[in-house]
């Protein structure tokens, strides 16, 4: 079952060149944001790394992650790499279904195990004792503590997996939850998006090829290479942000002069991810560019945030009929106040007659 | 839920809620105090007239008095255009209050509002520095001033600061800047800030009674 | 001319023993301060209530006090002499008093003693402060009430205390009662001058002071003149003669209600419809605003000053005066009381139109007039004497830029004031009673 080609001699055998694989090298480097110095480095690492066992499983999701990382419209060296691991279950993409598939699950876990990467998309549902998502007669809560106890690390890819995602969103019928609010004993990195960028996942396994261990994180446990910067910091319409030039809707003059898309919902100031520079479809262009506001579906309850069109100065205070009602309590307490005063003064008053 | 949920939801609702409750309580609360009604044969009737007046006169003021409210008026009008232009100029605050009240304006460029930021910052240390070296000032000050003063100036530093993504990650900095105008609009009620609301019946009722007795006030 | 400086010095040799019949009453410390708060309370209302919660501390007022001006010394911040009120304000009658309370220290004996000499020696009630304050605080309306509740703890200074007695209980002041009133308006009729002593009925009630029945006689008789010239119907009655109030000067509302309701008394027994006040500041407000309230009833009369009505009488023209001069150059001093406290701002200057002198107004004149820093008795408070001299020093200055040789003005206090100044600072300027100019431009004079 084990290969023992490295990845180095699994891409000549695919055609890719050495210098096709050094530029791919030099993009991670750059991407991850190295010194050139570290190019050889990773190129070395990589050529030399044998495959390692990795476990994905899938619990509430959508499929979209697994979609982004395996529909290129080429072969890839981002997908060559992910071809290079030992992808040991994944229950969409492998072969094996039903008992077959979980025997292999518990065979991999047997042989690497404390080795194996696991690999999670989909949160995890715990209300009602996670009946909602079950896996052969398992539910995902007991399935992901099974696996995570014999993991080298967690790879959360996709929001739901890393902050609950859609199944999370309010009023989270299931009771939906992240890795990161089970597993608290193992080194899980965050991989958000909806879907992630594939080189960021490429990325982050080259990162743990390369060095052994995982990227240095943010607070939300992100790889603070991929997520260091804001898509506003980033954005190529920013300078419109500073002058003020805004699009009203999305077919107004505004709109075609590429003007920012603030006031139209975009999230992008308070969103971290690479897809203004390492952007999507291979390179092609990322929402914005695309003429449409970023969602922020890398940031925790991003479904929750008011709506995708709504300006993100958009406030959510409750409702106006409180704010009045406040007033109407705060005019009565004035009110109560004065008589008070009144009767004090009065007082005052009739002292003096005497 | 984030800083920021927290500050542009609940802690939005509450500061709205004191606002509103801690404005209404203090100035219905003085305004009904008790009136005491003048017997005396007024020299004028037209006290309404000479009470709006007093309201637009005291804008500035008498040539007379320069030697001592120049420095203050002039940094005083700096600070609050400046104040004005940020709040009321700004695309996101714009936004902001089209959210809530349903009308909006068009915006000015930021650069322009990050120039007003910064008058209303200067204006305000410079008044601070005024009002601490001033004899006659720090006689009268008392916690309320300078309390008011940092409650100012928050805002406006910590929405400069989001603007030009320093001080931390965009979402934290905006989430402190959202809590301080939060901090604001509860203080607002309590401290000095509501001269904001008692400038025009303050002004207004001593233009009356002036008016009342036949002196242009 | 008016008066002479050697019956003025006379005078002023009185005024360092006026303390000495004060009766201090001997009262606990709490109930001092008890007496204090409840006037307070009494007075507080919705005007004062709105303009004490709105000040913002920016100090502008104190550009336009005198006594700030003149010292220099941060104590005197006009607002600031408001503080006990506004404690107590915020501690009882606001309505975030709850509040207020955990961080507002109630006022003390202490306190009053401190504020004695902010409400009374630096402060007189002038309200030049008003014509500043950015937020429209009156504050000098409120000095008073201030000073209301430092009476009720029998705070105030010896010399206002010992008038104010003195007109309270024996309807006299410096000794002056009705007897030596009627001797003394007996000594003028004896040189001629028409005086109708307690007519049954007059149209006019006319009003005077100890300081004219003493000092400034000429302006009483200056008064009668010109009421004989304009052959009305005027009297002047020793049941109601005194427009001095020292009850409204120290504070103590008994002997204000008192002291109006003899003139009203006096009014009323000669069925007047016009009450003049002679040249005196603050008795023209104590009758044209303070009495109706102190009595909770509107007057039955028309209360006018001597310069408003002389004023009025040449507008109408039934008033003709001879003209006094370009030669006289004169520069005219607008009372507070009667000036930015009353309204009566163009009277006196058509009455110096008339007079046809070299009338130069001063910088910052009208209602915008520094005063002369000797109102509200101030200048019978000895402790105050070189606080006054200091404030003088601007109104010397105010009138030394005009170029003119005399100031007249319409209030017997401002010239005592101008008059001590002069002898203090050496100053060469003359100070002129408006009536007395009117008497000598009379036809036929």
């Amino acid at each position: 079952m084990r290969d023992a080609k490295t990845l180095a001699e699994r891409l000549r055998e695919r055609g890719i060149s050495r210098r096709g694989f050094m530029k791919f090298c030099a993009a991670t480097a750059s991407m991850m944001a190295l010194p050139p110095l570290m190019i050889p480095r990773i190129a070395a690492a990589l050529e030399q790394a044998r495959r390692p066992s990795v476990i994905w499983l899938s619990f509430q999701e959508c499929t979209g992650c697994t979609e982004s990382l395996t529909r290129s419209h080429a072969p890839t060296v981002e997908g060559l790499i992910f071809d290079h691991i030992s992808l040991d279950y994944h229950h969409t993409l492998q072969a094996a279904a039903g008992d077959a598939a979980e025997q292999a699950r518990e065979a991999a876990m047997k042989e690497n195990w404390g080795k194996y990467l696991l690999v999670v998309d989909g949160s995890i549902p715990l209300k009602d004792d996670g009946i909602y998502s079950t896996i052969a007669g398992q539910t995902n809560l007991a399935m992901l503590k099974a696996v995570a106890a014999g993991a080298a690390a967690i790879i959360s890819v996709g929001t739901c997996a890393a902050f609950g995602g859609l199944p999370m969103a309010n009023p989270n019928p299931t009771g939906a939850a992240p890795v990161s609010a089970i597993i608290s004993d193992k080194p899980i990195v965050n991989v958000s998006g909806c879907p992630p960028i594939p080189i960021v996942i490429t990325g982050v396994l080259a990162h743990f090829l390369t060095f052994g261990r995982l990227p240095e994180l943010d607070t939300l446990g992100r790889p603070k290479v991929f997520f260091g910067n804001s898509i506003h910091d980033r954005c190529y319409r920013r300078a419109f942000y500073e002058r003020g030039q805004f699009a009203e809707t999305f077919d107004d003059e505004g709109a075609r002069k590429g003007w920012c898309l603030f006031k139209l919902g975009c999230k992008g100031p308070i969103t971290y991810n690479a897809c203004a520079t390492a952007k999507w479809n291979d390179g092609t262009s990322f929402p914005i560019e695309a003429g449409h506001g970023c969602i922020g579906c890398s940031e925790p309850s991003f479904w929750d945030k008011g709506g995708f069109y709504q300006a993100l100065s958009k406030g959510t205070y409750g409702s106006a009929e409180g704010i009045a009602l406040a007033a109407g309590v705060g005019a009565a307490v004035g009110v109560a106040a004065a008589l008070g005063a009144r009767s004090r003064q009065a007082e005052a008053d009739s002292k003096e007659e005497k | 839920m984030t800083l920021l949920d927290i500050a542009r939801g609940p802690a939005l609702e509450w500061s709205l809620i004191i606002f509103a409750a801690g404005s209404l309580w203090r100035l219905v609360g003085a305004l009904l105090v008790r009136r005491m009604t003048d017997l005396s044969e007024p020299r004028s009737h037209s006290t309404v007239a000479g009470g709006m007046r007093t309201v637009f006169t005291r804008m500035w003021p008498r040539r007379e008095f320069y030697k001592q409210t120049l420095f203050g008026t002039v940094a005083g009008y700096a600070m609050h255009i400046g104040l004005a232009v940020v709040v009321f100029l700004f695309t996101p605050h714009i936004l902001f209050i089209d959210s809530m009240f349903g009308i909006s304006w068009p915006g000015i460029s930021n650069n322009l509002v990050m120039f007003a930021g910064t008058v209303t910052v200067a204006a305000l240390v410079a008044l601070l520095i005024r009002r601490l070296t001033t004899p006659l000032l720090k006689m009268i000050s008392s916690a309320d001033d300078y309390i008011s003063w940092v409650m100012t100036l928050l805002p406006v530093l910590t929405g400069m600061l989001a603007y030009a993504h320093l001080g931390g990650p965009y979402q934290t900095v905006l989430a402190v800047h959202i809590l301080t105008v939060e901090a604001m609009l509860i203080w607002f009620p309590f401290g000095k800030l509501f001269h904001a609301v008692l400038w025009i019946p303050s002004r207004a009722q001593m233009g009356a009674a002036f008016q009342r007795r036949g002196v242009k006030a | 001319m008016s008066v002479d400086m050697e019956t003025f010095k006379q005078f002023a040799q009185m005024l360092p023993h006026l303390g000495e019949n004060a009766q201090v009453t001997q009262r606990s410390d709490a109930e001092r301060v008890g007496s204090a708060k409840e006037q307070f309370l009494r007075k507080l209302d919705n005007r004062m209530a709105i303009e004490l919660e709105s000040c913002i501390h920016c100090g502008h007022c104190a550009s336009a006090c005198h006594f700030y001006t003149g010292t220099e010394d941060p104590k005197y911040v006009p607002i600031r002499k408001l503080d006990l009120l506004k404690r107590v304000y915020r501690r009882e009658v606001s309505p975030l008093r709850w509040l207020h309370r955990l961080y507002t220290d109630d006022i003390t004996v202490k306190d009053l003693q401190e504020w004695q000499e902010l409400v009374y020696d630096s402060c007189t009630e002038c309200g030049r402060c008003s014509m500043v304050c950015p937020m429209g605080i009156n504050i000098a309306s409120m000095v008073n009430v201030m000073r209301q509740g430092m009476a009720r703890a029998d705070l105030m200074p010896r010399e206002l205390m010992g008038m104010e007695q003195e007109q309270g209980e024996h309807e006299s002041l410096f000794g002056v009662g009705p007897e030596q009133m009627q001797g003394a308006i007996a000594k003028l009729q004896a040189t001629g001058i028409d005086i109708p002593l307690n007519k049954d009925r007059a149209d006019i009630l006319v009003t005077t002071s100890v300081i004219d029945l003493i000092l400034f006689t000429d302006g009483l008789i200056a008064t009668a003149k010109v009421m004989n010239h304009l052959g009305v119907n005027w009297t002047l009655r020793s049941d109601g003669y005194e427009a001095a109030n020292f009850g409204l000067l120290s504070g103590c509302e008994r002997v204000q209600r008192k002291s109006s309701a003899r003139l009203i008394a006096a009014a009323k027994a000669c069925g007047a419809r016009t009450v003049i006040i002679p040249e005196c500041g603050h008795a023209y407000p104590s009758m044209r605003w303070e009495a109706a309230n102190d009595h909770k009833q509107r007057l039955a009369f028309e209360v006018l000053s001597i310069s408003e009505f002389l004023g009025r009488e040449l507008k109408s023209g039934r008033l003709r005066l001879n003209k006094l001069g370009r030669q006289r150059k004169v520069t005219f001093h607008d009372p507070c009381k009667i000036a930015r406290h009353s309204g009566v701002i163009d009277e006196p200057r058509w009455v110096l139109d008339a007079l046809g002198v070299d009338f130069r107004e001063v910088d910052s004149g009208k209602e915008l007039n520094w005063c002369c820093g000797g109102g509200a008795g101030v200048f019978l408070i000895n402790s105050a004497s070189d606080l006054r001299q200091k404030a003088f020093q601007i109104k010397m200055g105010q009138v030394a830029k005009t170029g003119a040789d005399s100031v007249v003005t319409a209030c017997g206090s401002c010239r005592l004031n101008f008059l001590n100044g002069k002898m203090r600072a050496g100053w060469d300027k003359e100070v002129e009673s408006l009536v007395e100019m009117v008497a000598e431009a009379l036809p036929g004079n």
